[in-house]
């Protein structure tokens, strides 16, 4: 599903250039749970910004469903992203001014999803999140928790291959956190692959592989499963 | 999709009302300034146009410049008309009017006062579009002593009669006139406007031959496919062949021979040109007119004031990009393109403009009578629902929506996703240096529309307080005494012996006002010199306007008959070659009788006898007493004398109201126009640096934001509340004193040219620059201080805690 060969990627400031991903090379199958972990400042989002296609590397290659991305401009990549990759973030970033069904609804207004088919999946993913009864209120209105299942409801309605998390738990409390890593394990025991960035060792104990990276490298991987 | 942009944009415009409602009270006071204004120059562009043939009417007009006197008339001679019509192939038809003064109406015995007549040839309902609904519809004036009444006339003397046929009387001159038809009120577009017009046919100089007298304005329809200016070169040569022999005749000097030192002329002037574009000596106009410039000069303030808000809009959006930066990265991280963001952010432009217009046309309709009182109109309010407006006000929205929309659009939507998640991209740079840019911009219209404003307040105060030469206060003029006949000399006497009256002289000669008017040749030594004006007064006439004497002596009883001396002015002594020693010198007059010889017997002091726009002409004063007086109060209130004047009156002549004016009111009038702009330009200096400072209010609010964290630290530090708001004030304070640098030279050389209308006016003073510029400079601050002074004012701790 995704690979990547030799990933490099640079910050230069006038006068220092940081090195954040070096030569960085890794694959993740369909249907995996993969979790990438490290301290603060090892590349690891990073390496999720151009996982997702937000960002576009330096060197190397990235290979999506076998298709080399590694040279897309915004316009491309901004095509392939929005009907294949689904987004959670640790701050949730909901539109504060659009209610919850408007946030989830968004993804498919964007792949041109007609309005009455739009209402449908926007509900039944609502009620799979358990957040249907919340639907018209806005998001400084949800506890922290329902902000993330609703995240990851618009993260889903498109019914993504493959969903991208950073620190998904990263502002909840544990009882919160669990119940979005159960709904993670839930999408992706449902066929969805799952990459997530995490500084929680608990949280990373809900996927298949563990890879541990320092210094923009990998340093070891670990299959739990 | 599109029902998304417009929700979040509503959502967005009630969390940030605020800013919301800066930008909309901006665009709605620039919008009702464009609608006003755009109705304003659409009826003064409109003038003559409702003549089906106004595309191919001429009027010819006569400009000459004779012996360093120009001269420029809308009248011309009364054998032009046939003339032209006769020798010119491409003129299909040839008209003319003539004014009529003081034409007081009887019909069955009773008096209607003075009505606005003009004599008219047989052809005029031809050439102008004057429709006619009731009568004769074709040949209403193809008799003598036949009249076309207006409508309104015809009901105030006839009521709900049948006027045709019926005979009325002109009084005064004991002329009376058929009535063959009614014609519509002519229309308010019209650069004349009669109730009586009155056939040719039967009026005396309406027969004249002579090319050397002037009285009738003229028409030329040309053909459809004549070219104005090829006809109009073709009028030299007629002029010398008619006007040739006619002028060895009256001035002893061939055309040819004259043309060498002079100038002289006709020339077409289109018919729609005539409102906005008549330059026209006062005595040869039919009405005051309007003027271009001010054509030019409104339109452009609207534009301004459209612009200055729209650039609020425009500064507001981009410096609030912060508060939008993360929407617009979710935005792009869930699949949105540019595009869509772009026409996202114009939806909300949008909705603003849309608002603002509609708040727009409620200003403007609580304005419209204050409006229409200022510019003189009469504008309506359901006007701007005829579909050419609808379609410009539509055209308006979608201008402003592109203009306020479209960079904050492009600029918003070409956030790097992952810096706009972040809110990692810079307020500074390239952006906020546009941002600068626009804010230089609106104070240069401001400060410089200030300076503008100043400028017109300073010289229409250098008018109120210039010495004229006479004195212009608490003088009275009663016109049209004459008509009391008989009792004129009685109604004199009985007003001198008033106490309430200091002085009284019995002339209808005033410098400002409704006034007589008389000129003639000039000769010296039996040899054409110029032609000069005459003031026909009495002996009080010099003290009663407090003029002064520079030489000689004033008129007296004492000398007996005085009817070939007169008193000139410093100019006349000069253009007579006379100088210093004009005292007991001879000049001649022509006259029906030949020429008079006139002996000098004084020199005035020149006086402002003609409006301050004009040098000061050479004028003759000559004894002959008629027509109406004036009357010099000792106090200021002259009401008293008014109330006595009426009685004393009313006692001699019932069938007229008493006709006066106060001097000093005729002459303010005189200035009206500027007055007018003074006004309007006053008004819209406030109206565009409130708009200015709305936006540099907005924008203060979001430094204020964006350093929220950094005055906080400051104020830990030890930074005193005055520091921060110097800190917060300083930059946009420098962008406003850097507008001055484009502001007042700009200003400075558009309002000289302004003045240049003035033969007197004021020199543009340091101070004045320096005034305009603490105005400014004063409100900015306010504006800016109050804010930033709320800033500085902040507990530290709270701006800490929101990292």
């Amino acid at each position: 599903m995704i690979k990547i060969t030799d990933l490099e990627k640079y910050y230069k400031t006038e006068e220092v250039q940081t090195i954040a991903l070096n030569k960085l090379s890794f694959e993740v199958k369909e249907g995996e749970f993969a979790a990438i972990m490290g301290p603060s400042g090892c590349g690891k989002s990073t390496l999720l910004n151009i996982l997702g296609m937000l960002d576009d590397p330096d060197g190397g290659s990235y290979l999506f469903n076998g298709i080399e991305v590694a040279g897309y401009n915004e316009r491309q990549r901004a095509k392939l992203r929005k009907h294949n990759i689904g987004f959670v973030f640790q701050s949730f970033n909901l539109i504060d001014e659009l209610s919850v069904f408007e946030n989830v609804e968004l993804p498919l207004i964007y792949t041109g999803v007609k309005p009455a088919e739009r209402k449908e999946r926007v509900h039944e993913v609502l009620e799979k999140m358990q957040i249907m009864h919340r639907r018209k209120h806005f998001p400084q209105q949800l506890s922290g928790g329902q902000q993330q299942r609703v995240a990851v409801a618009r993260a889903v309605v498109n019914n993504p291959k493959i969903i991208l998390a950073d620190e998904p738990t990263g502002n909840l409390d544990s009882s919160n956190g669990n119940e979005v890593m159960d709904l993670l394990t839930e999408l992706n025991e449902a066929g969805t692959t799952i990459i997530m960035v995490t500084h929680s060792e608990h949280d990373a104990k809900f996927s298949h592989r563990i890879i541990r990276m320092l210094d923009g490298q990998k340093v070891t991987e670990n299959v739990l499963v | 999709m599109i029902s998304n942009y417009l929700k979040t944009g509503w959502r967005n415009i009630i969390k940030n009302r605020g800013t919301f409602m800066v930008n909309i009270i901006g665009l709605a006071l620039g919008i009702a300034s464009v609608i006003m204004i755009m109705l304003y120059v659409s009826s003064e562009l409109s003038y003559d146009r409702f003549n089906k043939k106004a595309d191919r009417i001429a009027r010819v007009v006569f400009r000459a410049n004779i012996n360093g006197e120009e001269m420029n008339e809308a009248v011309v001679m009364a054998p032009v008309a046939q003339t032209l019509e006769n020798d010119i192939p491409e003129v299909t038809d040839a008209t003319r009017l003539a004014k009529s003064h003081n034409n007081r109406l009887e019909y069955n015995g009773t008096y209607y006062g003075q009505s606005n007549m003009g004599y008219v040839d047989p052809n005029f309902f031809q050439v102008f579009t004057l429709p006619i609904i009731n009568g004769d519809q074709r040949t209403p004036l193809d008799k003598p002593n036949t009249v076309v009444i207006s409508e309104t006339l015809a009901k105030n003397i006839f009521g709900s009669g049948d006027p045709v046929g019926k005979v009325i009387r002109v009084t005064n001159r004991d002329e009376s006139y058929t009535v063959t038809a009614v014609m519509q009120d002519i229309p308010e577009n019209s650069h004349f406007h009669f109730d009586i017009l009155a056939s040719t046919l039967g009026y005396v100089n309406a027969k004249k031959t002579t090319w050397m007298q002037s009285d009738f304005f003229t028409y030329l329809v040309l053909k459809e496919d004549a070219d104005i200016a090829e006809v109009e070169a073709k009028l030299p040569a007629i002029t010398r062949k008619y006007m040739g022999p006619q002028m060895i005749d009256a001035i002893g000097m061939s055309y040819e021979e004259f043309q060498k030192d002079n100038d002289l002329g006709l020339f077409l002037q289109p018919l729609t040109d005539i409102h906005l574009h008549s330059d026209f000596s006062d005595a040869t106009t039919l009405e005051q007119g309007g003027d271009i410039k001010y054509i030019y000069i409104f339109s452009i303030v609207a534009i301004f004031m459209l612009v200055i808000a729209c650039i609020n809009f425009m500064n507001l959006a981009t410096a609030s990009a912060s508060k939008r930066s993360k929407e617009v990265g979710i935005r792009k991280v869930l699949g949105s393109n540019k595009k869509q963001l772009i026409y996202q952010f114009l939806a909300e432009a949008f909705i603003s403009a849309l608002i603002a217009t509609v708040l727009a046309i409620v200003i403007f309709a609580i304005s419209l009578p204050g409006f229409n009182q200022l510019a003189g109109k009469n504008i309506e309010f359901y006007s701007l629902l005829k579909p050419v407006y609808v379609l410009c006000l539509i055209g308006l929205i979608l201008l402003i929506t592109v203009l306020a929309g479209g960079y904050p659009a492009f600029y918003l939507s070409s956030f790097n996703p992952l810096h706009a998640l972040k809110s990692k991209f810079s307020g500074s740079g390239k952006n906020s240096g546009i941002r600068s840019g626009l804010v230089v911009f609106q104070f240069v219209i401001s400060a410089g529309l200030i300076l503008a404003t100043l400028v017109v307040k300073e010289q229409m105060s250098y008018i109120q307080n210039k010495d004229l030469g006479y004195e212009k206060d608490q003088l009275l003029v009663v016109h049209n005494t004459y008509l009391l006949e008989n009792n004129e000399d009685n109604f004199i006497q009985e007003i001198k012996n008033n106490p309430r009256v200091e002085n009284l002289t019995h002339s209808a000669y005033v410098p400002a006002g409704e006034s007589y008017n008389e000129a003639g040749g000039i000769f010296l030594k039996g040899e054409f010199l110029r032609r000069m004006y005459f003031y026909n007064v009495d002996e009080n006439y010099i003290p009663t306007m407090g003029m002064e004497l520079l030489a000689g002596r004033n008129f007296s009883k004492d000398y007996g008959n005085e009817s070939n001396n007169v008193i000139i002015n410093e100019k006349a002594a000069e253009a007579l070659g006379f100088g210093q020693s004009a005292i007991g010198k001879t000049f001649q007059r022509d006259t029906h009788e030949g020429l008079q010889d006139l002996h000098v017997i004084g020199i005035i002091k020149d006086f402002n006898w003609k409006s301050l726009h004009k040098e000061i002409d050479p004028l003759i004063l000559k004894m002959n007493p008629h027509g109406g007086i004036i009357i010099k109060s000792k106090t200021a209130d002259m009401s008293g004398i008014i109330e006595v004047l009426n009685s004393d009156w009313n006692s001699y002549n019932p069938k007229e109201a008493l006709n006066y004016s106060i001097l000093d009111d005729s002459f303010n009038h005189t200035y009206l126009k500027e007055q007018k702009m003074g006004t309007i330009l006053t008004l819209f200096a406030i109206l565009t640096i409130i708009v200015a400072c709305l936006g540099l209010f907005g924008l203060v609010t979001f430094t204020a934001q964006q350093r929220f964290k950094e005055t906080g630290i400051r104020k830990v530090l030890g930074s005193s509340a005055s520091q921060i708001v110097a800190l917060l004030s300083k930059d946009f304070i420098k962008l406003v004193g850097i507008s001055f640098l484009i502001a007042f030279p700009l200003s400075y050389y558009l309002m000289n040219k302004w003045l240049q209308d003035f033969a007197f006016r004021i020199e543009i003073k340091w101070w004045l620059f320096l005034l305009a510029a603490t105005i400014t400079l004063g409100i900015a601050f306010l504006t800016i201080g109050i804010k930033s002074f709320k800033a500085a004012n902040m507990n530290p701790v709270k701006s800490l805690k929101i990292e």
